[in-house]
């Protein structure tokens, strides 16, 4: 560390520089890779029920466009439900067997093993369960894919502190909710997060999953697996990359908010999104 | 020193022993019959060659460790009634310190924790800040601070509560040697501001000769007070007192008290 100052910026320029510099090989990648992609299909003919040009799909989305809104919508509703609801689970949970030491071995290794089961091969029996057209069946599946990964960290973040940190509370001595609150919480955040950011990704597949088994015929899924089944590739390619997005948007949402409340972390690496 | 001698103890150690994995084959003595009385205002020093077990009687006084016989008494309490009232502050080999709270949160931290009010921890752990002279850097997060600094913070930390006892576990171990006698200066002068016994663990002769009023050597296997050794070198001590021939006939001393006397035989 070379310089010290934590002076917020003092100019638009100077605030605003660095997030060009962060975007702008984002774009260029985009632009080279969309480019070559167009390029590709046109120079060796591609026939597009194989792969569309990016031109193709960019005329079925805005054709379609009040479509894939309305179905994002209604997917994004169980995407977030799921991700809600698997990681507020996956907390309680973390804070229960945190508490009992005795329990918490064998339920994270039970965490574990079924966090490598394939969760979204579920997804038709929990439209059997919840109905096929339910935002708790597709919610469902995206909860329980959120929830092993939010439980094994924030398990790891609540125990693992540091002897020494430990030490010193004691010799303080601080109350066992002190310690908590002031220790094993904080401690915990980052762990969380990188769950969470997982979450994201892993929620909007297992609810996308979900809608192709059946759903409300408005679903961003059902709508992928219809347009693909027509077969019209280009339109089931613009809601593929819309569910990409959604995804990407809800996973710098995530680390958005992982700014907001761990301040003290280095700005860095993992930050590709911003 | 007519005055200290006749004053209580503050900490009185009586027959100490530590036995680690008792009756196994792992059987560790780290302490034998420790006897050890500190008054008011001392500034000791805990110093021997590395397992004799300096730590462990620091852990035993500070009721992070329990001692297997023998008796342990802070302030006409013991242990652990004082460490409830919060009698002792204590720093250690490495600053432990928060990394999500800032330089000044973290120096808070022992008055949050004893419930004292947020403007009051506030303007006292600016004033600690003041007192290392980091003040500048109470809004900075640790990993932004050096070594040397944040075992600062640490130490402003353990004073924050105005702890009649400081504990002290080698809090300069992992300083270079320039910051090392900086942070030794700065320690005296906030020993003579602050009026605190203090008991300090460390491996470094000319360390304990410099910093001490007293100190206590000890040997290894079993663990046990080998020499008290007081140290009548006048305070303020200045980079000057390092040069003074009572300087190096007191460090000769101490060292003599350590491995017994000098000969031409290699160590
Ligand atoms: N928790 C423990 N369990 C078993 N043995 C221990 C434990 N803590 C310390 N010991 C043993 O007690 C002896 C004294 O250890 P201690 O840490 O007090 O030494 P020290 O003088 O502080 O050494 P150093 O200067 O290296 O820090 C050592 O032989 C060590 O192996
Ligand atoms: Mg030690």
């Amino acid at each position: 560390m070379a310089t010290l100052t934590l002076a917020p910026g003092t100019g638009w320029t100077e605030r605003l520089l660095p997030a060009v510099r962060r975007a702008l090989p984002v774009a260029v990648t985009a632009v080279v890779i969309l480019g070559g992609w167009q390029l590709a299909v046109r120079a060796f003919d591609v026939p597009s029920f194989i792969v569309p040009a990016p031109t193709e799909i960019l005329a079925a989305f805005g054709h379609d466009f009040g479509t894939i809104m309305s179905a994002s919508r209604i997917t994004v509703q169980a995407v977030l439900l799921g991700l809600v609801g698997g990681s507020l689970l996956g907390i309680a949970v973390a804070l229960l067997i945190s508490r009992l030491p005795a329990a918490s071995a064998p339920v994270l290794t039970a965490a574990v093993v079924l966090n490598c089961a394939p969760i979204v091969a579920l997804a038709p029996i929990f439209n059997n369960w919840f109905g096929v057209t339910s935002i708790q069946s597709k919610a469902g599946v995206a909860a329980v894919m959120v929830f092993f990964p939010v439980l094994v960290n924030t398990t790891r973040g609540l125990l693992q502190v540091t002897p020494l940190h430990l030490e010193l509370m004691s010799s303080m001595a601080a109350r066992p909710r002190q310690v908590a609150v002031m220790l094993r919480f904080p401690n915990a955040l980052p762990y969380l997060f990188n769950a969470l950011k997982l979450g994201t990704t892993l929620s909007v597949i297992g609810v996308i999953v979900t809608e192709y088994f059946g759903g409300p015929s408005n679903a961003l899924g059902v709508y992928i697996a219809y347009q693909a089944a027509l077969p019209r590739f280009e339109y089931a390619w613009a809601g593929i990359l819309v569910a990409s997005a959604l995804g990407l948007l809800m996973f710098g949402l995530v680390g958005w908010i992982e700014r907001l409340l761990t301040p003290w972390q280095e700005p860095d690496h993992d930050d590709l999104m911003s | 020193m007519t005055t200290t001698e006749i004053s209580a103890p503050i900490i009185a150690v009586d027959g100490v022993s530590k036995r680690f994995n008792a009756g196994t084959d792992k059987e560790v003595t780290a302490l034998e019959n420790i006897d050890l009385a500190i008054r008011p205002g001392e500034f000791i020093s805990l110093l021997g060659p590395s397992g004799c077990g300096k730590s462990t009687l620091l852990r035993c006084l500070a009721d992070l460790a329990e001692p297997t016989g023998g008796t342990v008494t802070l302030n006409g309490k013991t242990p652990r009634a004082a460490r409830q009232d919060r009698d002792y502050g204590m720093v250690f080999q490495q600053a432990g310190l928060f990394d999500w709270r800032s330089v000044r949160r973290n120096v808070e931290l022992p008055l949050q924790v004893a419930g004292v009010d947020r403007a009051t921890r506030r303007e006292k752990a600016e004033e600690m800040l003041e007192l290392v002279r980091l003040s500048e850097f109470a809004r900075h997060y640790p990993w932004q601070l050096s070594g040397g600094m944040q075992q600062r913070v640490a130490i402003a930390r353990a004073l924050s509560a105005d702890p009649s006892i400081l504990f002290m576990d080698e809090p300069l171990g992992a300083l270079d040697e320039m910051n090392r006698e900086r942070l030794q200066g700065e320690l005296l002068r906030i020993w003579s501001d602050t009026q605190t016994t203090v008991v300090f663990v460390t491996h470094s002769i000319s360390e304990a000769v410099f910093l001490s009023s007293r100190i206590v050597v000890m040997s290894a296997r079993p663990g046990r007070i080998a020499a008290s050794i007081d140290v009548d070198l006048p305070y303020p001590r200045t980079a000057k007192t390092r040069t003074l021939p009572e300087f190096f006939d007191k460090v000769t001393e101490v060292r003599q008290a350590l491995y017994g006397a000098p000969s031409d035989q290699a160590v």
